[in-house]
């Protein structure tokens, strides 16, 4: 897979495939064809040679053929049979005549002894025995002529190989044999006359051999007799089998050669012709020489063209195409590459014109991303500004490097006056400055025409543009040649148009003009942003305060931290906590305020593991107990987590509750049960306790005592309702329903009453001294005694049993004051405020030292305030003494009946 | 024997009337006092079997005056009060109240308590019949009434004195709240299991070495307590 997308994206091994896609078909028609002919030029070669062959086979045969039958022929003479020697020398002296072949006729007897030769010769054989030569052996046993073997006759001394015909009498009788040696080199001459016919470096060669596998002709004399084996590879053996055919073979000097055999069937021989393949094939060798050279002109070829073709155009094209990557990425390239597409810029043909086409590419965008750049950098100078005057001030300095201008200014609506002035300006005269103003619907102004059609308008000479005629004398006085205007697309500030000035004339390009509207569209964002910034900033502040006012104030502690635990604020009831300033609670870690605050704890708390229970768990509450500035400080820590708008948490807030009034309010709760649930109590204990007294079985009273018990069991039981009457007063008192039934009322009856209520001890002297000529007192007569009964109690348990009691009554302005007054230890000064308060009693520490004291007073405070009077405690110098007021005209003023 | 003298202490008039008419009744000799103050006086100038003491009294509380009466004496004292809250009791007992009554109570109650309150406090007459009872490393004298924990000698009140006792004589074996209140408060008790709660807190406090891991009084969850020398 990989390589098949190298393949498909390397150009140069696709030419390489299509170029082999062409020429292969032609290489391999050149091998087919090749093949062909090599097969045929061989086969030719071997038909040649097997013809050659068969044809000397025959020849020979004739020969042999005829030497057989001339034997044949002379075994019939009678002669020859009766070794009639004259007429035997005459017929065989007719044979050698005829026969150039022959050249020796000869006749054996029975016995294989020589018996005639012809010619005789000098050295006769004649009586030589010649039983041992394998011709006789056959012979002894044949009816036919035979042929024997080559071999060296004795007789002539020459190679030779004979014909012999067996003779033998009608009957059959063996009398011997004739025979005729035929000359081998008579045989061979025709093989020499053969090979003369071939060129002498041809190698080629022809040779007879014998059943027994002799050469019995041979070209060259001097191979005959010679065993085949000697003199080639075994190849001959297919001849003398019969067979003829051609083989492929090494000879013996192991030079490769086409050996074709044909066998001479009639005598068993073989004829072999033999010639190096060089030499046999070699229009075929030549053939394939040819198709060798085509095919490595076609390869070479190739590769030149391949080569050529990467180095001049693959290898060109991927340097560009690193360019172009290059250019992409916005990368340096590397100075060798640099030079080298260098270096092929110079070319002329078309890869040249692509790659200086290409780098003209590269600088354009260079210069673009340049451009850009600046205008980036410039943009983000100013709008990295929120202050309005930094800002324009800036874009003053970022446009003259912009547009290399010394002269520059920024004409706003000044909305007060209704026209255009200058807002900021550079290189301008303080008088131009100043002094220039501009008519909204001004025609000739180049900055209002700007801000009209919304477009920059340019006036590259003003001497010669006739649409700033009118101008003119400005543009003389402040020195310049040529202004651009650029508006800015402003929404919330006021129209703002953006003006350069030249000294010279010059026309703006294109180029400028779209660089200082990119430019002044960044302008105009950041002008809108300070000012939108300076609006929002101011409204942002004023919350702010409110909202630091609003915390400050708080009676609880808030703490707010960041998700590391880091304090990011704390208000100053946590201040007064943690008595920490809020210098000293800034950044650091929560833990240690908290920890701080708890250790005022008035409980024995372990600091470190509550600190992290407060802190821990977003809905954990627990309330601590603490001393703070010897003040019992009761508090409920809350803690939660502070979400921004998407819900994810960016920090802790920790709400420290100030729960001490409420606790307070739960402790003043407990007491009034306690004391409410004592009060009623102790009469309950005193009637239950005479009840049982006279139920008791054990005792028996007498009925003085009887009577005694009742009685008090009953002024409990009065004691006891007067008690719920008081609670259900104060519950009233509480609720604001309580209704006052006024009438006139006797002072003094009143006093006595309520002290008759309260049963004096014995040991206690009682006094009432009122005011002579009092007005009458309207009020309600059960409450007013209720209220002096209370006070002399109240007394009566502070001052003990032997305690001087008295009650003073006089007139102050529009009020009739009461004084009830004893001799005990007094109230001290600083808790007299307190001690109309609900359930308080005097002594915190010894908290239950009087039964229902707290209870009273405040009764009393209710009682005396729904009269519209006021009680307080007077300071004397032995003693307490509580003084209440009770109107005089309360019964025209309270609505009473008149 | 002659009649037990008791004092009576409550700042009300009807109540201390009541309490001192039914004692006279029943031969019992009473002292009133209307507060603390006044009983202090009574109770160091008078021989004084027991003390019936009120705890909310202007001058010198019950509670104060307990404290104060403890300082010196074992004279056992019954608490009378208003408040039937589990704390108050705790507080009286700390202090070393033997009894207490929640007003309203009826004679036969209040007999009950003064009979079986002065019936402990003769057990704690000095007895020879035994004179040593040792667990473990608690040591009692039971004629000098004197209890020592590994050696060093350990403060306890009559009450304390008799539970510890009895703990001990019945060692090893697990003993019901109604079982102990009879045999140490009296046959009048058996309710009371509050009482039991405080006071062996209160015995461990004096004789265990760490009283939130005891090694000798064990509470038998849903039973009672058991002691182990």
């Amino acid at each position: 897979m990989r390589r098949w997308l190298t393949f498909h994206r390397d150009l140069g091994l696709q030419l390489l495939a299509f170029y082999l896609f062409l020429i292969i078909p032609f290489l391999v028609t050149l091998l087919i064809f090749d093949r062909l002919v090599g097969e045929r030029i061989r086969g030719d070669v071997e038909a040649n040679d097997i013809a050659l062959a068969r044809a000397i086979a025959l020849e020979t045969d004739i020969a042999i053929d005829t030497s057989l039958k001339t034997v044949e022929e002379l075994s019939s003479y009678t002669s020859v049979v009766n070794v009639d020697e004259e007429k035997m020398g005459e017929l065989f002296s007719i044979v050698l005549g005829t026969r150039p072949d022959v050249n020796l006729v000869y006749r054996l007897d029975a016995d294989g002894v020589m018996l005639y030769h012809y010619p005789v010769g000098p050295s006769s054989t004649v009586g030589t025995d010649f039983s041992f030569r394998s011709y006789y052996q056959n012979a002894l046993t044949s009816n036919i002529p035979l042929i024997s073997e080559g071999r060296i006759s004795p007789t002539t001394n020459q190679a030779v190989a004979t014909a012999v015909m067996p003779i033998r009498s009608s009957s059959g009788k063996f009398l011997g044999l004739v025979g005729t040696n035929i000359k081998l080199e008579s045989l061979s001459s025709t093989l020499s006359a053969i090979v003369s016919e071939h060129e002498a470096d041809e190698g080629f060669e022809v040779l007879i051999l014998d059943a027994s596998g002799q050469v019995i002709a041979h070209p060259d004399s001097a191979f005959l007799l010679k065993p085949a084996n000697e003199i080639m590879p075994d190849v001959y053996t297919q001849a003398l089998a019969g067979r003829s055919g051609s083989i492929v073979e090494t000879d013996l000097n192991n030079e490769e050669r086409l050996y074709t055999y044909a066998s001479i069937p009639s005598v068993d021989w073989g004829v072999i012709i033999s010639r190096p393949t060089a030499n046999a094939f070699a229009t075929r060798l030549i053939l394939q020489r040819i198709t060798q050279v085509a095919m490595a002109t076609f390869i070479l070829i190739g590769l030149a063209f391949w080569g050529i073709l990467s180095w001049r155009v693959i290898n060109p094209i991927e340097k560009l195409a690193l360019i172009s990557e290059a250019i992409g990425l916005n990368q340096e390239l590397e100075q060798r590459q640099r030079t080298l597409i260098e270096k092929m810029s110079h070319r002329g043909d078309q890869i040249g014109n692509l790659i200086r086409s290409i780098l003209r590419m590269e600088n354009s965008i260079g210069e673009r991303m340049k451009e850009h750049a600046t205008l980036l950098e410039t943009s983000t100078a100013v709008v990295s500004s929120l202050d309005l005057s930094v800002v324009l001030d800036r874009i003053l300095e970022l446009v003259g490097r912009l547009m290399n201008v010394q002269r520059i200014a920024i004409i706003a609506l000044d909305q007060g006056h209704g026209e255009f002035r200058i807002r900021a300006s550079r290189g301008l005269s303080q008088g131009f400055t100043e002094q220039l103003s501009i008519q909204p619907n001004e025609p000739s102004s180049v900055s209002m025409r700007a801000l009209r059609v919304r477009e920059p308008i340019q006036v590259s000479d003003t001497e010669e543009d006739p649409s700033y005629k009118p101008q003119r004398a400005r543009s003389r006085a402040e020195g310049y040649r040529a202004v651009l205007a650029v508006p800015l697309n402003t929404q919330h500030a006021p129209p703002t148009c953006l003006l350069v000035f030249h000294t010279t004339p010059h026309e703006f390009t294109n180029n400028e003009i779209q660089l200082l509207s990119s430019f002044a569209n960044q302008a105009t964002m950041a002008i809108e942003n300070a000012i939108l910034f300076e609006r929002s900033d101011a409204r942002l502040q004023e919350q702010t305060r409110r909202l630091e006012a609003l915390v400050q104030s708080m009676e609880d502690g808030l703490i707010l931290s960041d998700l590391k635990g880091v304090i990011i604020y704390a208000n100053r009831r946590v201040a007064e906590f943690s008595k920490l300033s809020n210098e000293d609670m800034a950044n650091i870690q929560v833990e240690r305020v908290i920890s701080r605050i708890l250790s005022h704890s008035i409980e024995d708390i372990a600091r470190d593991e509550e600190t992290k229970n407060i802190l821990e768990g977003s809905k954990h509450k627990s309330e601590i107990a603490l001393m703070v500035a010897g003040r019992p400080l009761h508090l409920r820590f809350e803690t939660f987590d502070v979400t921004d708008a998407k819900d994810m948490p960016i920090g802790r807030g920790i709400i420290l509750h100030d729960i001490t009034a409420d606790r307070d309010l739960d402790r003043m709760k407990s007491n009034l049960i306690s004391t409410v649930s004592h009060e009623l109590r102790t009469p309950l204990a005193a009637i239950k306790g005479y009840a049982s007294t006279l139920l008791a079985e054990d005792v028996e009273w007498d009925s003085k005592s009887q009577r005694e018990f009742l009685s008090i069991i009953s002024n409990e039981t009065d004691r006891l309702t007067s008690l719920v009457n008081n609670l259900l007063d104060l519950s009233r008192i509480e609720a604001g329903s309580l209704k006052l039934s006024l009438e006139k009322c006797n002072i003094e009856e009143t006093i006595l009453r309520g002290a008759r209520q309260w049963r004096l001890e014995s040991g206690n002297s009682f006094e009432v001294q009122i005011e002579a000529d009092l007005p009458s007192l309207y009020a309600d007569v059960p409450r007013l005694e209720t209220i002096i009964r209370n006070l002399i109690e109240n007394s009566v348990k502070y001052a003990g049993e032997q305690a001087f009691i008295q009650v003073k009554v006089n007139r102050q302005n529009d009020a009739i004051v009461f004084r009830v007054m004893d001799d005990g230890p007094g109230i001290p000064p600083e808790k007299s405020e307190r001690i109309f308060e609900r359930f308080y009693r005097l002594d915190d520490s010894l908290a239950r030292v009087t039964s229902g004291a707290g209870l009273g007073l405040a009764i009393c405070q209710g009682l005396v305030r729904a009269h519209k009077g006021e009680i307080w405690v007077e300071p004397i110098n032995v003693g307490a003494c509580i003084a209440f007021t009770i109107p005089l005209n309360l019964y025209t003023a309270g609505g009473g009946p008149s | 024997m002659n009649d037990p003298v008791v004092l009576i202490v409550d700042d009300e008039k009807s109540l201390r009337d009541f309490v001192r008419r039914n004692l006279e009744a029943r031969h019992y000799k009473a002292l009133t006092a209307s507060n603390g103050l006044e009983a202090m006086a009574i109770f160091n100038n008078e021989k004084v079997d027991l003390v019936i003491l009120d705890l909310m009294m202007p001058h010198l509380d019950g509670l104060e005056t307990t404290r104060r009466i403890r300082e010196t004496s074992k004279t056992p004292i019954i608490i009378l009060t208003a408040l039937g809250e589990e704390a108050d009791k705790v507080q009286a007992f700390d202090m070393g109240a033997d009894d207490y009554l929640t007003k309203p109570f009826g004679v036969g109650e209040l007999m009950g308590r003064i009979k079986a309150v002065l019936r402990r406090a003769r057990w704690l007459e000095p007895s020879s019949n035994e004179e040593q009872l040792v667990r473990g490393d608690i040591r009692v004298d039971m004629e000098r009434h004197l209890v020592m924990v590994k050696d060093s000698p350990v403060e306890l009140t009559p009450t304390e004195f008799n539970l510890l006792v009895y703990l001990l004589k019945h060692a090893g074996r697990v003993l019901s709240h109604r079982v102990i209140l009879q045999n140490v408060w009296g046959l009048e008790y058996g309710n009371e299991a509050e009482y039991l709660r405080v006071y062996i807190g209160r015995l461990r406090q004096k004789i265990e070495a760490d009283a939130l891991n005891p090694r000798h009084l064990f509470t038998e969850h849903g039973m009672g307590y058991r002691f182990e020398g």
